[in-house]
């Protein structure tokens, strides 16, 4: 990353910002703090803008607001530019949005009044779906008046008759059909002097009766329901022209005004980042930062864009800066996928590692140990194919499954050398033998292998935080990593010894070494130290989880097998293995995912990673970010 | 000689038992605290699987301790 200045005179700013926002390397520094000298400070004030300049982002922010609420109106389509547009075609597109805009919010808010009045209706649509055959054999006499119900609880309709019974001393009718939403439509007919009685009561029990809207007062029941069918078909027509009207309108003008809002938020980012421009009386500074290589062509296109009135000079990165360098993962092809782990931690900071490489090496060597069965392997081979082809264009997915795909090749890889394929199965059917190791049998030299491997990885972290410590020139801090190291390493030597590893003569020297070295590391890491080291030794030994979910993932695939077998059926067996290893397979994706970054987030990264990193984000249109 | 036999076998026993017992109950605080920080934040989905995986150690410390054991190490 380098530290770097755009200076150039005051009126070619915008042009500046547009051509830094369109090249999308540079990262503006909002801060002065470290661009400029305590002796300089007095000249060099923040960018205040000009009335011109007010007056262009009042405008364009206006403009913005406007082309929001006309293009919320319109349908979503694909966007296609078709249009380069300038600020003379911008000014004739706000001229011709005032008119617009007045058009089509006017159909939006007669199609949003339709679509309320339509939701509004729809609650009666259940009650008229249900009611409606009902209708054709109800008599109608111009003394009968109907009342329309609905009941949630179909065990009320008896107790509605009794009422119905008692107040009409058995003159009434009562229709009932099951709505669709469970509920029980009900239409009673009962002479016109009595029906304000049986609302009444029917509203004490708390069986309201169907009200309309207001405008139906007047007519009668079976007048309401015809109106209603006609209002609502009625309502979907004027939607339905609404909707094509505004489907031409987009036809028309839609993609103009996209192009057109997406134009005007590009200037508006320009003019926001003046706030982040310092000047002086003749010059803007523009400081920020950017990826090294990039330095050299933009400082090029800067001097041939304006004939070397604006410089880019890279800066000096101090000591005090370390802590505000952005930072951005880079890594080859290989290793890019793995990127997804690194991010779901806080980034690194600048001055510590990029992990992704080391994930790249070891995740996938973890998940193939522990995993371990050719079998397994490419059953995962394959849904991660895939999953590469469903998941075209969806970053994520791919890297997740390029990653699958990887970690699964070791998995078949080590299920070789295991000799696994369905646990047993390979060795049943094609006489497949462990090449290495046989993982049920062989559990203390898979232990021994297990924390081997971990030996490995905490050190390597440890040299790691040792060359961290030694770039940041923290040398006592540098210091205690090597010796906790040097400690590290004696104690495994004296296991190895104490368990007739190595030589026993070995011990004397070892614990001698261990003595001189303590009084350094407290000497350097504080009364903590040894405690750090107790836990570095905790680390390594957590490596034995590989050995240890390995064992239950080959344990569970042979219990498949054996359990296939003792049913003494070929379908039922093969049905009963089939779950038994889909089960393992399902624990097989997920137990060495979860274990390998463990592996790596507690107990490989606490060794050097330093978080805290900030994002490198450079100024860029919005397109770029996608 | 069987005597002894049984009690390296309960040893390694209480030593992974007890172990992941205490495993399960740092996890199952741990977790709840987990579930309710997702809640909130869903960006710190990893920093609550580093969490939850910490106390595993002491499960497989059991396990390292009994296989020590039970192999006569």
């Amino acid at each position: 990353m380098s530290k770097v200045e755009v200076a150039g005179p005051r009126e070619r700013l915008e042009a500046v910002l547009a051509l830094l926002q369109d090249t999308g390397m540079l990262q503006v520094e909002p801060s002065a703090v470290g661009f400029i000298e305590t002796k300089d400070a007095a000249v060099i004030d923040s960018f205040l803008p000009d009335d011109a300049s007010l007056k262009k982002r009042l405008f364009l922010e206006d403009l913005k607001a406007r082309l929001d609420e006309l293009l919320a109106c319109l349908p979503h389509t694909k966007k296609r530019k078709r249009f380069i547009l300038s600020q003379t075609l911008i000014e004739s597109i706000n001229e011709s949005l005032r008119k617009n805009l007045l058009y089509c919010r006017n159909l939006c808010k007669k199609k949003e009044a339709l679509t309320r009045e339509l939701s509004d209706l729809a609650r009666y649509r259940s009650f008229l779906d249900s009611i409606e055959p009902l209708l054709e054999n109800i008599g109608r006499t111009p003394d009968l008046d109907y009342i329309g119900l609905t009941l949630q609880d179909p065990e009320s309709v008896g107790a509605l008759r009794k009422a119905l019974v008692r107040l009409t001393d058995g003159n009434y009718e009562l229709l009932t059909a099951a709505g669709d939403d469970g509920t029980i439509a009900g239409l009673i007919a009962v002479h016109k002097d009595i029906s304000g009685d049986i609302k009444k009561t029917l509203s004490v029990q708390n069986i309201p009766e169907l009200t309309f809207p207001e405008s139906y007062q007047n007519m009668t029941f079976v007048q309401k329901i015809h109106s209603l069918r006609n209002r609502t078909s009625e309502i979907n027509a004027e939607i339905e022209e609404t909707d094509m009207r505004l489907d031409s309108f987009y036809a028309k003008w839609g993609e103009l005004y996209t192009r057109a809002k997406e134009w005007v938020e590009e200037s508006l980012s320009v003019l926001q980042a003046t706030a982040s421009v310092f000047e002086t009386r003749m010059c803007f500074f523009i400081y920020g930062w950017m990826a090294s290589e990039n330095v050299l062509p933009l400082k090029t296109r800067l001097q041939q864009e304006f004939e070397g009135m604006v410089v880019l000079e890279e800066m000096e990165i101090r000591e005090d800066d370390f802590a505000r360098i952005p930072v951005v993962l880079k890594n080859p092809s290989y290793f890019r996928p793995f990127e997804l782990f690194t991010r779901m931690l806080p980034l690194p900071k600048y001055t510590s590692y990029d992990p992704t490489p080391f994930i790249g090496i070891f995740f996938p060597l973890f998940f193939g140990m522990i995993l371990g069965d050719a079998g397994y392997g490419c059953i995962l081979i394959l849904i991660s194919l895939f999953l590469r082809l469903k998941f075209r264009g969806k970053t994520i997915a791919q890297d997740a499954s390029r990653i699958l795909f990887i970690a699964s090749l070791y998995a078949v890889v080590f299920g070789v050398l295991y000799g696994e394929f369905f646990g047993g199965l390979g060795h049943t059917l094609a006489g497949l033998s462990p090449l290495i190791i046989d993982r049920k049998t062989a559990i203390m030299p898979m232990l021994y292998f297990a924390v081997s491997i971990g030996v490995v990885h905490v050190l390597l972290g440890s040299f790691l935080g040792f060359v961290t410590a030694w770039r940041k020139k923290t040398g006592t801090e540098a210091l205690f990593k090597l010796i906790s190291i040097a400690i590290i390493l004696c104690i495994l030597s004296l296991s190895a010894s104490l368990f007739g590893l190595f030589p026993e003569m070995l011990k004397r020297p070892v614990i001698l070494a261990i003595l001189i070295l303590t009084p350094f590391l407290l000497f350097t890491g504080g009364l903590l130290a040894p405690l750090e080291l107790i836990k570095s030794i905790g680390n390594i030994i957590s490596y034995a989880r590989i050995m240890a979910i390995g064992l239950t993932s080959v344990l569970l695939a042979f219990v498949a097998n054996r359990l296939a077998g003792m049913t003494g059926d070929i379908v039922l067996g093969a049905v009963v293995a089939g779950l038994l290893h889909l089960l393992n397979l399902i624990i097989g994706v997920f137990s060495p995912t979860i274990h390998s970054l463990r592996l790596h987030y507690v107990e490989f990264f606490s060794k050097f990673i330093e978080p805290g990193g900030r994002k490198f984000e450079p100024f860029r249109k919005e397109e770029k970010l996608s | 000689m069987e005597l002894e036999r049984a009690i390296l076998a309960l040893a390694a026993a209480l030593a992974i038992g007890l172990s992941a017992l205490a495993t399960a109950w740092a996890q199952s605080k741990i977790g709840a605290a987990g579930a309710g920080t997702l809640a909130e934040k869903p960006e710190l989905s990893a920093t609550i699987i580093v969490l939850i995986a910490i106390p595993e150690t002491m499960v497989i410390l059991g396990f390292v301790v009994a296989a020590m054991i039970l192999f006569g190490i």
